[in-house]
């Protein structure tokens, strides 16, 4: 049996998590033994317009990409969502907190009609994602438990559970014991508690858990004196674009 | 053979380095912000004699939070049991550790038995360790009867100032005392300091709840439609720290994982929480526990109810970690006198 074409792609993203490809170090080797990497704009110069399994990384910004990742679904049999951008809208989302206009204005000036743009869209609100791959950047041993999946044909399910979870198997001392705020509470689990692990807080760049208690974790961080604008800013950096999701479901019903 | 005997508090380090010369121990150390955790030490001196209940309980030992079961082979269709044990002593476990681990024993040596635990649980020897005095306002060990020891280790320590004096329960116990040839028999007036020591204690401790031990189960098999549930909704985030850190929580999840050949995997199991999202999901969606109101129910009543119909024991140990790492601050002791007042 032939080794499946793997395609790496970018939409608005800082490739970033495909650097943590590149950086695999010997593990790559491995993971080299099982697919054929056809195309990988940070790593090679080849290009193929042939591919099984599209990772993509990088949010749907413009209508152009909106054309781009329907050729891509349309090409591969499965289609991974990679990075934060790609599976929550990420960093990117914050755009949808203003006006496309202003914001076209304060990033373009005066050649700002040249540029159309649209509401920072996750992946799966254009085509359907098979594999869902969050975090910003991504974790290494999610990526490959993944990868593994998507090859063996067997689904992917990402805690839905609280960062809390896995913090609490590291036996981390807790950031709000230290007076420190954390988005561990309300944003689901999978990285491990990577950044705790290694001193820095988490700031919710999983997204949330589906059902997150948003009332309870205003209430605790409202209890270490941190101002409501400052709290609903922390819960949008990563997650603005939640909101076209809750649309979607109360739409439906 | 004694019962008792002395170690002094100048042996205690030389007592702890032979101990792990000879195989891993593991005790509380200090992490900050007065937090604790059992870790591996080489020398007393690492030693957090007096700690607030650790970050995790010593469950972890007993039950990793994660543990591989078995490995397969798809091509030749084969399933292979993993053991994962390690020969170990813990040192430092209070009396309400020592009850987790009692409660655990019952649940995993009752049918059907758990072998991994079984044979994990024989590699591990465990000294107790007296509380003096109460670790904080979160313990209610005295209204589960568990601020005295009573039994659940092979050797137990009660600090008396200069010395320690040791209870052996055990033939390992034993065997690791006469090993470690720095302890010398008690005399009587040492048995007498344990015995005041003892009394003071009964005098320090107190029912924690407006509730007494016999009543606690009457007062949860009627508290299924209380409304102090609908409170802890709302503040409840369900991070599941409560039952991750709880001594006597158990639950895990089942998960098959395999390796880059795609071949050979295998199977693990990991902790799971009643407070998790999934964790009552089933089929098509339905989730029998949606709500964090009855989440936490559910598990007030796995420590005050369901076990003690089952085992005639309360699973609560009294340590007072769900109340401690509750973001919330939602209080077990809180919630038991809000049930209690509903009731009057």
């Amino acid at each position: 049996m032939s080794k499946p074409k793997v395609a790496f792609f970018d939409f608005s993203c800082c490739e970033g998590c495909q650097l943590q490809v590149a950086n695999f170090g010997e593990a790559l080797l491995d993971i080299l033994g099982l697919i054929d990497v056809v195309m990988f704009r940070e790593v090679m110069s080849e290009k193929s317009e042939v591919y099984d399994v599209a990772i993509v990384e990088g949010s749907i910004t413009t209508t152009h990409d909106v054309e781009r990742i329907k050729k891509i679904r349309a090409t591969a049999k499965v289609l991974i969502a990679y990075g934060s951008c790609a599976t929550i809208g990420g960093i990117n989302g914050m755009k949808n907190n203003f006006d496309l206009e202003d914001i076209k204005q304060y990033v373009y000036k005066q050649d700002a009609k040249y540029f159309e743009t649209i509401p920072t869209h996750p992946l799966h609100k254009i085509v359907k994602v098979d594999y869902f791959v969050h975090g910003c950047p991504v974790y290494q041993p999610e990526f490959v438990k993944v990868l593994k999946c998507a090859l063996a044909g067997l689904s992917y399910v990402v805690p839905d559970y609280a960062v809390c979870v896995e913090c609490r198997f590291n036996e981390n001392v807790c950031m709000f014991d230290k007076g420190i705020s954390c988005m561990g509470p309300v944003t689901r689990a999978g990285c491990n508690s990577w950044c705790i692990n290694n001193g820095n807080i988490c700031y919710g760049c999983r997204g949330m858990v589906s059902n997150p208690a948003k009332n309870g974790q205003m209430d605790i961080l409202k209890k270490h004196n941190i101002s409501l604008d400052w709290v609903e800013n922390k819960m949008n950096m990563y997650n603005k674009p939640r909101e076209l999701d809750i649309d979607e479901q109360k739409h439906k019903g | 053979m004694q019962q008792f005997v002395v170690l002094k508090k100048e042996n205690f380090d030389a007592f702890i380095s032979s101990l792990a010369q000879t195989q891993k121990v593991v005790a509380p150390v200090s992490r900050g912000y007065n937090n604790f955790s059992f870790q591996e030490v080489i020398s007393g001196k690492e030693i957090s004699l007096k700690y607030i209940p650790t970050i995790l309980p010593p469950k972890k030992y007993f039950l990793p939070p994660r543990e591989t079961l078995t490995a397969y082979n798809k091509r030749e269709n084969a399933l292979n049991a993993i053991l994962e044990y390690e020969k170990m002593v813990i040192f430092g476990v209070h009396t309400c550790d020592l009850a987790g681990i009692q409660c655990l024993n019952m649940v995993f040596v009752d049918k059907p038995k758990d072998i991994n635990y079984i044979i994990r649980k024989n590699k591990i020897a465990i000294i107790g360790l007296e509380c003096n005095d109460y670790c904080d306002e979160y313990a209610s060990c005295c209204v589960v009867e568990n601020h005295l020891p009573n039994g659940g280790y092979d050797l137990f320590f009660t600090d008396l100032g200069d010395a320690f004096i040791v209870h052996i329960n055990t033939m390992l116990g034993e065997e690791l005392v006469s090993k470690a040839a720095v302890f010398k028999p008690a005399d009587a007036k040492t048995l007498k300091s344990l015995e005041s020591l003892r009394q003071m204690k009964r005098s320090i401790f107190k029912d924690e709840v407006n509730v007494k031990h016999e009543n606690l189960k009457i007062l949860f098999d009627s508290a299924f439609e209380s409304k102090v549930w609908e409170d802890l909704n709302k503040r409840c985030v369900a991070c599941g720290n409560c039952t991750n850190v709880c001594p006597t929580c158990y639950c895990f999840d089942i998960i098959d994982e395999p390796n880059l050949d795609l071949n050979t995997g295998v199977r693990y199991r990991n902790w799971d929480s009643c407070q998790n999202e999934p964790f009552a999901k089933v089929a098509g969606n339905e989730n029998f526990r949606k709500e964090r109101s009855q989440r936490q129910r559910h598990r007030y009543m796995r420590k005050f109810k369901y076990p003690v119909d089952k085992y005639s024991r309360y699973f609560c140990t009294g340590c007072g970690r769900c109340s401690r790492t509750c973001m919330a601050k939602i209080k077990l002791k809180e919630t038991i006198n809000d049930l209690a007042k509903e009731t009057k």
